[in-house]
């Protein structure tokens, strides 16, 4: 009987078992979330254009937030949907919400009313939740036409004709700029749409950050934040410590993590070549 | 003259009519449709998908007023409400084969039968708090501390956390994915690897961090410094400036011609769909 060669560390190293792997990484984020040191972010060009876009807004202006995220990636999009918020209401801006997500529909209305307390925003008068629409694009056409006539009511049954948010709106062209928070492609939809005096800023997820660049480039999306990563950029811009900068070291050491496994990964199969060589 | 004003009596009888005609043409389609062969069918399908295309293509393109609208802009709202309807039905349509499907399931015990009991407890659990809380924010139904803490365990502490954790395990895959398939076995593959470590040190605060304090590059470069200059070119050398780089001057292009490509596709299923050319969709 043939007797078994002992494995070489690079072969082990290659056969690991992947539960290791995931222990490294579960480890490597709980640490990190939990140290205490703080680097400050580069402020990315497309954050600091969707700040200084809000920045350029009145007391008054009305503005469209489109929450279209569930809890599968609260963990981006909660950061980046608190941290405009506050900037609205800092702003004394007078916004509305609307989901096509139906989770988003609640998650949104709790996460504003709470932050609706704390700046002393009043629901009906200084903001309102227009609630779950099944169909983005026949939402905004219909809202672009007529949006009392399209929304008909807020989540608690008042009628559009009665809120005094929308007190002088009578199409989606009376708003001063949408917020489109995402994960989905929903924002080629509000690019194609909307009425053509409406800026859009976009909230998407790292991952779908990537495809919005072409848009930022033509100028038809005017800034952007790039997941928790990028709330971490807002927040700073704020002044403020949210979830984005508690986050920020968990995903950037998970991103070292990953980048030092590859190299050994890719080492082990280069060594174990050379000694099959040898 | 598409609009009906809700306001006054007349109103509400004309729209409780044309709500009863609906619901009567709705439900007595149903058996027309049936007692049709399956040509005729295919005919009506495609004759209504035709014209309601034709609809909405005609008010995209027809020339607009000084007002933005055209003579079919006011068709557009009651329109939309329709497609609002289906899209509602759908859910329930979708609703319905959920619990028919996992009831059978339970009534004749097939395999795993206890995972559709689950389903059906948990989904009749979430509905019923989910309904009530609708309605008590519409202020139909009283707010009781039941419902308060009921919605929220089931919201806020269970649905929210279990979805979140589900979608959180997909990073432990990719972690293990790319370790195990990362591997330098070629120039392209090489190239690949060495822009996205780039990019992935570059975008978090990290990247700023290792070229200032690693490499020793400058934090900024002055307002009227030369596009040539030291400085300049040492900053251009910042992790984060080569990250955004990348993004901007390579990513964006190739994403342009993707999204150029999926257009054209999009648009030439989008016709075959209108004209029901589409193998299925009668």
């Amino acid at each position: 009987m043939q007797e078994m060669r002992p494995l070489t560390v690079w072969e082990r190293m290659l056969a690991i078992d992947r539960r290791w792997l995931y222990l490294t990484l579960f480890v490597s984020i709980i640490v990190f979330l939990l140290l205490p040191v703080r680097l400050p972010a580069v402020i990315s060009p497309p954050v600091r254009k969707f700040y200084d876009a809000i920045e350029r807004l009145q007391p008054g202006d009305i503005v469209m937030v489109s929450s279209n995220w569930s809890a599968s990636t609260i963990a981006e999009n909660q950061p980046q949907l608190e941290a405009v918020l506050r900037h609205l209401m800092r702003k004394k801006v007078r916004f509305t919400l609307m989901s096509v997500e139906a989770q988003s529909r609640d998650i949104s209305l709790r996460l504003a009313n709470r932050l609706a307390k704390e700046f002393g925003y009043e629901y009906g008068k200084d903001w309102v939740h227009f609630g779950f629409y099944t169909d983005l694009i026949v939402a905004i056409k219909g809202m672009t036409n007529d949006l009392p006539a399209t929304v008909k009511q807020d989540v608690k049954g008042t009628p559009a004709s009665q809120l005094e948010v929308l007190k002088g709106v009578k199409s989606l062209k009376d708003y001063k700029m949408v917020i489109d928070v995402t994960p989905s492609s929903t924002v080629p939809y509000w690019i194609s749409y909307r009425p053509k005096n409406l800026i859009v800023l976009y909230c998407p997820t790292s991952v779908m950050a990537a495809e919005a660049y072409t848009f930022l480039d033509s100028g038809q999306i005017e800034g952007m934040i790039t997941g928790a990563k990028g709330a971490q950029e807002y927040e700073q811009l704020l002044g403020i410590v949210g979830l984005g900068t508690r986050f920020i070291n968990g995903i950037q050491f998970s991103h070292v993590l990953i980048i030092l496994t590859i190299l050994l990964g890719n080492l082990a199969l280069f060594m174990q070549r050379l000694s099959r060589e040898a | 003259m598409w609009q009906i004003d809700t306001t006054t009596l007349s109103g509400k009888v004309s729209m409780a009519l044309i709500v009863l005609g609906a619901f009567v043409l709705a439900f007595g389609l149903i058996p027309v449709l049936q007692t049709l062969p399956p040509r005729g069918r295919r005919a009506l399908i495609a004759v209504v998908t035709f014209l309601v295309g034709a609809f909405f293509a005609a008010e995209f393109f027809m020339p607009l007023t000084q007002d933005d609208k055209n003579y079919l802009t006011p068709g557009i709202q009651p329109a939309q409400n329709a497609l609002q309807i289906i899209g509602s039905l759908a859910l329930g349509l979708g609703t319905y084969g959920l619990v028919r499907l996992h009831l059978r399931n339970v009534v004749q015990k097939r395999g795993q039968w206890g995972y559709s009991v689950v389903l059906l407890i948990a989904f009749v659990t979430m509905a019923t708090f989910s309904i009530w809380n609708t309605l008590a924010e519409k202020r139909i139904l009283a707010r009781t501390p039941l419902l308060d803490r009921g919605f929220s365990l089931l919201f806020d502490y269970t649905l929210i956390q279990l979805d979140a954790a589900m979608f959180s395990i997909i990073a432990f895959y990719i972690y293990s994915a790319a370790y195990r398939a990362f591997r330098i076995r070629s120039i392209e593959a090489s190239i690949l690897m060495f822009t996205a470590m780039v990019v992935m040190i570059g975008i978090v605060p990290l990247g700023a961090y290792m070229s200032e304090q690693l490499f020793g590059l400058p934090r900024e470069v002055p307002p009227n410094a030369h596009p040539f200059s030291l400085e300049a070119i040492l900053y251009s050398l910042r992790l984060p400036e080569i990250a955004d780089w990348i993004l901007k001057q390579l990513n964006a292009p190739v994403q342009r011609a993707i999204e150029f490509g999926v257009g054209i596709g999009g648009l030439a299923m989008a016709i075959r769909l209108w004209l029901s050319l589409e193998r299925g969709i009668t």
